[in-house]
């Protein structure tokens, strides 16, 4: 499979890159900068050397998080989806995938509430099951995507599906 | 190093990916950014504001209104932000790391913006839990960063322009492949990748608009699974925010409590006054005294920066009622005390057109009863539009400037 890896920069003249484009560019360009150049140092005005130190570390890892675990393991069960389709069609895939990566978005949610809960506890505030909420959550994606993905395989009808073969 | 990374890319590589699914992940995470640093920049105004502020009464729950969309769309834009940081991934592992000093400069302000956005997003997502595990002060950090995590936003959609305006609209297939230069070419081949035209239907595989879709629906799910704290008609659906409506003593939630602020005794002494100045002249009302002032009922929202707000019923005397007894103009600023000890919000600037404003209220009583400690007892501030930490409780004394 030839790599989807993308242009970082624009290449060269295109017939909608003209003058104004290049305009709009500048003057988005220098007014963005300006803008972040502003919060960068409005931060030191009013974070002192450890605080800003602390955020730094968290920036870092922030990038390294997502970047070094979170990707590779997302890519990781992406890979496996692909291995094992269980023949599948792209819809049914699409609705599986849509399941898991609701369940997984609410569940890492969920975690960092249950995690708060337990050091934050506050009148009024973090008061539900979150965790019960989350196994009804599992419980009803399980359900309603086996549901779409029987009746959108029923439709396909067994002639189309002898049509096709594995990657 | 080249062949490495390369191979690298490879693993990452997937029929999903393509500058067309980037360029609409960007428009819908673009629009809730920019909701996101509108809403926060009206907060912030409300409460630090400069010299030519306006400050809407009308609608009641307007604050309501802009920080459930502050803390909405900010929540929105996890599951967004995530996906289009995976839609470009592969971007990361391109060798070499830097071709020219623009390319430098370009790849920097992209690490400046998906760093400040990652913080930015999990930051806000757990203060409004509540909870602050960092060694950095949240409201001025998420403030100066929202400028940061804005500006670097505006300079990656200039420095990606050409890109974005060259699919801004689903490519046209048969069309495309006619008129091309040598640089649309290059272009399409390397950036479309088999994403950018329709994938082949492969078993098991999603397409592009699968993926659209799924982000489409985690989003929703998202959303819909915590909006109910800001927007009562999806109070049914509330499973996984921190704060449920009609929760907490008098049906209403608290955010900060007698005990937190260590003003029970004070607030429950039975000598307590009121104490009004104005011009060196001072007067002190107790609360039987204000309780037989002619009293106003309104229904107002209470709506905290966490972005949970609840309306609620309100009784008590007019605050102009109150300073027009002083022979002061209803339109005056005022400086309202607290009787909590300490804490950042012990002392309150309140704006004339709230002073003025007939449904702002001393309140005493909250939902049919007489306002229970941790809402404020004996007597708070209740006025329209404004964010919850400045509906000053436990009152001291009213100062008309």
């Amino acid at each position: 499979m030839s790599t989807p890896v993308q242009q970082s920069t624009p290449a060269g003249p295109n017939p909608k890159t003209g003058t104004g484009l290049h305009v709009i560019r500048l003057v988005l360009g220098l007014v963005g900068a300006g803008i972040a150049a502003y919060g960068l140092l409005g931060l030191p005005s009013q974070l002192g050397v450890a605080q800003l130190v602390g955020l730094l570390f968290w920036l870092a890892c922030a990038v390294l998080l997502h970047d070094g675990l979170l990707v590779p393991l997302t890519s990781l069960v992406g890979a496996a989806l692909n291995r094992f389709t269980f023949g599948l069609g792209s819809s049914s895939a699409a609705v599986l995938r849509s399941a898991l990566m609701t369940g997984a978005v609410l569940t890492l949610l969920t975690l960092t509430l249950v995690w708060a809960q337990s050091v934050a506890r506050n009148t009024s505030v973090l008061e539900a099951d979150y965790a019960a909420h989350l196994a009804w959550l599992w419980l009803a994606l399980a359900i309603g995507a086996a549901a779409v993905i029987y009746l959108l395989e029923r439709r396909t009808g067994r002639r189309f599906r002898r049509q096709k073969t594995r990657p | 190093m080249n062949r490495l990374t390369d191979a690298l890319a490879a693993k990452f590589a997937s029929p999903v990916r393509s500058t067309r699914l980037t360029v609409v992940l960007g428009r819908w995470l673009g629009i809730c950014f920019t909701v996101c640093f509108a809403t926060g920049l009206f907060s912030h105004g409300l409460q630090n504001p400069p010299s030519w502020m306006l400050f809407p009464t009308r609608p009641v729950g307007i604050y309501q209104l802009t920080q459930g969309l502050h803390i909405t769309s900010g929540i929105a834009s996890i599951p967004l932000l995530l996906a289009k940081l995976w839609s470009v991934y592969p971007e990361l592992l391109k060798w070499p790391p830097v071709r020219s000093v623009i390319h430098a400069l370009e790849r920097g302000s992209i690490a400046l913006l998906v760093a400040s956005s990652l913080v930015q997003v999990v930051t806000g997502l757990i203060n409004t839990y509540k909870w602050y595990p960092w060694p950095f002060p949240f409201r001025e950090t998420h403030y100066w960063l929202s400028w940061v995590v804005w500006g670097s936003l505006l300079l990656h959609i200039a420095a990606k322009l050409p890109l974005i305006a060259g699919h801004w609209r689903r490519a046209r297939r048969p069309r495309e492949a006619e008129v091309t230069t040598a640089a649309q070419v290059r272009t399409t081949a390397a950036s479309a990748g088999p994403g950018g035209r329709q994938p082949p239907a492969v078993t098991g595989r999603w397409s592009r608009r699968g993926f659209l879709a799924a982000v489409g629906v985690t989003t929703g799910a998202v959303v819909l699974g915590t909006a109910g704290q800001s927007f009562a008609w999806l109070s049914p659906a509330n499973f996984f925010a921190p704060r449920k409506m009609g929760t907490g003593p008098q049906g209403v939630p608290v955010n900060r409590t007698a005990a937190d602020a260590k003003v029970g005794p004070l607030a429950q002494n039975p000598g307590w006054k009121l104490n009004i100045s104005y011009r060196g002249q001072s007067r002190s009302y107790t609360l039987g005294e204000l309780g037989a002032l002619p009293q106003a009922e309104h229904e107002l929202p209470i709506a905290c920066v966490e972005g949970w707000s609840q309306t609620a019923r309100w009784r008590g005397v007019r605050i102009r009622d109150l300073v027009q007894a002083m022979g002061a103009a209803p339109e005056s600023d005022l400086l309202v005390t607290s009787l909590e000890p300490e804490g950042a919000y012990r002392f309150m600037s309140m704006p004339a057109v709230y002073t003025a404003d007939e449904q702002t209220l001393v309140a005493l009583e909250l939902n049919g009863g007489v306002l229970e400690l941790d809402h404020g007892y004996p007597a708070r501030i209740i006025a329209p539009g404004r964010p919850g930490v400045l509906q000053t409780k436990w009152l001291q004394s009213l100062e008309i400037l």
